[in-house]
């Protein structure tokens, strides 16, 4: 299709070929030129050869010399006053950018699609034809930034401190208590969470050990830390005591049997199902307190039912955390502070995360009382999900309380914030001025999903940041406001980093050309979301990745267009690059590949 | 004669409201329905009795006798020419029936030119303005296979040429320009010679493609600006009329006729022949079947008839009333059986709707599996008609062919102009797509090369070189 001079422009250094018809004696415009996005699927089906083809820049204003056919490449012998091509860009940059084949998926190609008001918005997009829309994300690779402002000292806002409990034996008991390192769960607890929740049915606690990990579970609606705040301390502030060994799981099926998730469950068999050591899943030795809710049926899909699921269980939570105030002091075995600094100076950036909204188990309860505690909290939804600004220590903190518990290979669990990888290492990275983390909700409707992705782009507006990153979990539905709130700060002027799971099934929908700097959280092996709990979730090699392509963001550098489909060696090679700069090994997380092959994988992935 | 059926709606706006009764004896030229809002007047065109009045239509059987003699409207002495023409009911001929009265109700000498699109005008310096105001006459007769616009410059010269002068000093224009392919020689040379005193008046040559006739095609040609979808004439300071609109317009001011008759062409899989029968004057409400029956009946089995072109036309059936705006009947040779094969079709403003396009599709007997829409087809209010951004110049459609091998299309039916056509045909068939046009089913018929490849240059000389 023609093109507008804006895009000829990003187009200035592609292929010229007209898209039509043209008669000698006529001035190339870029009305008379076809859109350089869609040539690859050209060339391949050998409907186009660009060779000897001159760029964009090269022909506008040239006169046709001879009447060319649609599809015809401009060539020398067909123009005449042919501009001086110019050069594409530095070269010392070309040179690190070249082992990268690194990419975004619109930098390129911008697929434009504007969606105004309305609902069911069916948007089918070829992704080979629109050459790479979404599929590959990538990056540049790492080019440290030069701050050019003088040093300034860091200036130290608050400290969290986590005291860490060992939890070695769960037991049941009389009273739920701490002795030693065996948690005791009081027998017949599961009555007063039943009774507490008029939707809940039943409630079912298992304590599974690693020896048990092969046990049948239904689908992992949530896994949470169990933590509480010492004395009158709030949330991401002072001292949280945490118990080490241990984790609340939250499971549940409605009266039907029918699994509280919509795209995809996680339930079968655990060691099965868990992508060991992400962010929000469990850890490889850890015991789990799982509880199995049954919920009215019907109400797995509204709001009332996951979050009776959670309330309920979180009644037992909140009995350990009582007990674990009272646990002396003698028995921590590990302190970690965590301190936030702003960095005068330095580039500030802020954290945006995407977070579900759209009712049902799209919900997050947040900032409770207690860490990752139900009372206190107000759910997003509630809050119209605008956005929610709270600080790097909240988040690391438990502010989140997720009822998250579908799409399970791209969710974020509960622990996931607790251990929220982007947050940790923008936190610790000296280079740039980390001043907070914004939460804003997914609603289901889109006049409210551009409602609340205008209210991010005033907040960054006022923050005055340099850059910004955004995060998103799931994928499909909730790409329509991650690529609203990209097209929100970028139109500001502020160089945005987006981190989504992507790959084939996750591929971005919609698009603008603001969403030039992708980071693809995708780590299965055939880019899928394969159901298997956290697996595609935000890890610190996407952290990595993306601090270090905000840098070169901010810094001006561009991005490599994305290749035409999706290709995990784009990471790899960025990975690669980055090792070769910091001079430090990036360890990657493994993948659905190392677990054992559970039947729903075989017959429905891999 | 028989059966006359005049409907209430002829003309862009809402329906007229019947003021006669079932049972009234009609003259030609008894007023019969009057405008309820944006509208025109309606009289009865033949003599005859009112039978039946029907939410869309009045209904008259007409008396055996048909005397010439009419009743000319009813104005007063000093009428205004302007007032004249609203009486008399004219609305835009070409087929868009838009009411002459209100489009020409515009002080040109005063009109302001309009903000134009630079997107679409780069060749145009900022400050671009055109000298005066202009009367645009489309002759361009663009609907392949009629000829009765270009037949009437032929015959009725001298009455073109009166429309075009009151269309002028209504509208205070000082210009004229008459657009028409160069490739109609002796229409071309008939109004050279009627000009030769004109100087006020020339002619525009057109090439043979198509759309010419569209307005904003019409404006761009003849006067080099190119108006958005959105846009009136009157942003280039001018007015489109269709030839035979100026002549209605003559008619109303000289005669005090009422616009109760219509010039048309009837074509197509006919006995004796495909060549064009051109009727003038035919009383508006007369049967297609009584028009394909007075140019020889249908020659055997045949595919549809088309109430107006091949391109804008829209299927019919014998016992339709023509209106104001009818400008050909056709009829066509059967269509090709698809036997179910997969379809794509690729909708623009030049051609037939979605709902016309799928209509052809079915009775090629082939399923829509895939619908394109060309880039530059504006819908310019929810469930408007499409309009060109820049009707003739294709913005490629290489895409959209794209879409269709995804789809799985084994054949597409496009309704594209011939530009477009022709952007088609560089990638369609390539990939493996075959290609049907719209209108092939009349192209055949009537023996028109069908809209594929462009052969012929988008500009001609203007000299009459002939």
């Amino acid at each position: 299709m023609s093109i507008t001079a804006e895009t000829a422009k990003e187009h200035a250094h592609d292929p010229a070929v007209l898209c039509c018809r043209a008669e000698a004696g006529i001035t190339i415009e870029p009305a008379n030129l076809e859109d350089p996005a869609i040539f690859d699927d050209l060339v391949d089906s050998g409907l186009l050869c660009l060779d000897g083809c001159l760029t964009i820049e090269e022909v506008l204003g040239a006169k046709l010399t001879k009447t060319c056919d649609s599809l015809c490449p401009l060539t020398k012998d067909v123009l005449d006053g042919v501009n001086a091509p110019t050069t594409e860009a530095p070269a010392e940059e070309a040179e690190e950018v070249e082992e990268a084949p690194a990419a975004a998926p619109v930098a390129a190609a911008p697929l434009k699609i504007h969606i105004g008001e309305g609902k069911d918005i069916n948007l089918e997009i070829p992704v080979g034809a629109l050459g790479a829309t979404g599929t590959a994300v990538a990056e540049v690779p790492a080019a440290a930034v030069a701050t050019a402002a003088e040093e300034q000292e860091p200036k130290l806002i608050r400290s969290l401190t986590r005291k860490h409990f060992n939890i070695t034996e769960v037991k049941r008991g009389p009273e739920t208590k701490i002795e030693g390192t065996t948690l005791y769960i009081r027998e017949g607890i599961e009555k007063e969470c039943i009774d507490s929740q008029e939707l809940v049915y039943d409630l079912k606690i298992d304590i599974i050990t690693p020896e048990d990990y092969h046990t049948y579970s239904e689908t992992i609606m949530d896994v949470q830390p169990i933590a509480t705040k010492d004395g009158e301390d709030e949330i991401g502030s002072g001292i949280t005591r945490v118990l080490d060994g241990v984790v609340m799981m939250v499971t549940g099926t409605d009266a039907n049997g029918v699994q509280i998730g919509e795209f995809g469950s996680s339930e079968g068999y655990l060691d099965e199902n868990i992508m060991w050591g992400r962010p929000g899943a469990p850890d490889k030795g850890e015991i789990f307190i799982k509880t199995q809710v049954t919920v009215k049926e019907g109400t797995n899909m509204e709001r009332p039912g996951p979050l009776a699921a959670h309330t309920a269980s979180d009644m037992i939570t909140q009995e350990i955390r009582e007990a674990l105030k009272k646990v002396d002091e003698s028995f921590v075995v590990n302190e970690e502070v965590f301190d936030q600094y702003r960095r005068p100076g330095k580039k500030k950036v802020v954290i945006v995360k995407e977070i579900m909204g759209q009712g049902a188990m799209h919900d997050n309860l947040i900032l409770p009382v207690e860490p990752v505690g139900v009372l206190g909290a107000r759910p997003n939804v509630d809050l119209g999900n605008v956005p929610v600004c709270v600080s790097p220590l909240e988040v690391l903190d438990g502010c989140i309380h997720a009822l998250t518990c579908i799409g399970p290979a791209s969710k974020e669990m509960s622990r996931h914030y607790w251990r929220e990888p982007l947050v940790l290492e923008a936190l610790h990275d000296e280079e740039i001025d980390l001043c907070g983390v914004i939460f804003v909700g997914s609603p289901q409707i889109n006049a409210e999903k551009f409602y609340v992705s205008k209210r991010v782009g005033q907040v960054c507006e006022m923050l005055d940041v340099d850059g910004a990153f955004i995060t998103t979990e799931g994928f499909g539905n909730n790409h329509i406001d991650f690529a609203s709130h990209h097209e929100q700060i970028g139109k500001r002027g502020i160089p945005v980093v987006g981190l989504s799971f992507c790959a084939v099934q996750g591929a971005l929908v919609v698009g603008n050309k603001y969403m030039t700097y992708m980071v693809d959280n995708n780590k299965s092996e055939s880019g899928i979301e394969n159901e298997v709990l956290a697996c595609n979730t935000l890890c610190k090699e996407e952290a990595i990745r993306a601090i270090q392509m905000l840098k070169n963001a901010m810094g001006g550098e561009p991005v490599k267009a994305a290749e035409k489909k999706w290709n995990p060696n784009v990471k790899a090679s960025n990975v690669e690059v980055i090792e070769g700069v910091t001079g430090e090994k990036i360890d990657l997380v493994k993948n659905e590949q190392s677990l054992p092959m559970s039947q729903k994988r075989k017959e429905k992935y891999d | 004669m028989g059966k006359v059926q005049i409907l209430l709606r002829q003309h862009v706006g809402a329906p007229c409201a019947p003021c006669v009764e079932v049972g009234a004896d009609v003259k030609k030229g008894t007023l019969i329905a009057t405008p309820t809002g944006l509208g025109a007047n309606i009289y009865a065109s033949v003599y005859g009795t009112v039978t039946e009045i029907t939410e869309d239509r009045i209904i008259i059987e007409a008396a055996d006798e048909q005397p010439d003699e009419f009743v000319p409207i009813d104005v007063p002495e000093d009428a205004s020419k302007l007032d004249m023409v609203k009486a008399a009911g004219v609305v835009g001929m070409g087929g868009a029936g838009f009411p002459t009265g209100v489009k020409l109700n515009i002080n040109l000498a005063e009109t302001p030119m309009g903000e134009l699109n630079p997107e679409i005008n780069p060749e145009l310096p900022e400050n671009f303005s055109i000298d005066c105001g202009y009367i645009l006459i489309n002759a361009a007769e663009c609907e392949p296979g009629l000829e009765h616009n270009t037949q009437q410059i032929e015959t009725q010269p001298d009455k073109v040429i009166r429309g075009i002068k009151y269309c002028m000093e209504i509208t205070h224009a000082e210009k004229t320009i008459i657009a028409i392919k160069k490739k109609h020689h002796k229409a071309i040379k008939t109004l050279q010679k009627a000009l030769e005193n004109e100087p006020a008046i020339t002619m525009h040559l057109l090439p043979d493609i198509y759309p010419m006739g569209e307005e904003r095609a019409v404006v761009r040609e003849c006067l080099g600006v190119n108006l958005d979808t959105m846009q009136l004439p009157s942003a280039a300071r001018s007015v489109v009329v269709n030839v035979e609109t100026a002549c209605r317009v003559a008619e109303a001011i000289d005669e005090k006729r009422p616009c109760i008759s219509k010039n048309l062409t009837v074509r197509g899989k006919l006995n004796g022949g495909n060549a064009a029968h051109v009727y003038m004057d035919v009383p508006i409400g007369v049967s297609v079947g009584e028009l394909i029956e007075r140019a020889g009946g249908i020659d055997g089995k045949y595919g549809e008839i088309i109430m107006g072109g091949a391109f804008t036309g829209k299927s019919t059936e014998l016992d339709a009333p023509i209106t104001k705006t009818t400008g050909a009947i056709l009829v066509t040779i059967e269509f090709p059986d698809l036997h179910g094969a997969n379809v794509g079709i690729l909708v623009c403003a030049c051609g037939g709707s979605e709902e016309r396009m799928r209509e052809i599709a079915e009775k090629m007997n082939g399923k829509v599996v895939s619908v394109c829409r060309c880039k530059q087809a504006i819908e310019n209010k929810p469930g408007a008609p499409l309009k060109c951004l820049r009707p003739g110049n294709c913005p490629g459609q290489v895409k959209n062919n794209l879409q269709f091998k995804k789809d799985k299309c084994e054949y597409i039916i496009i309704g594209n102009c011939s530009d477009c056509s022709n952007t088609v045909m560089a990638s369609g068939p390539k990939m493996g797509l075959k290609v049907f046009h719209q209108t092939d089913h009349v192209m055949r018929t009537v023996g028109h090369p069908l809209y594929r490849t462009l052969r012929v240059s988008k500009q001609v000389s203007q000299d009459i070189d002939f």
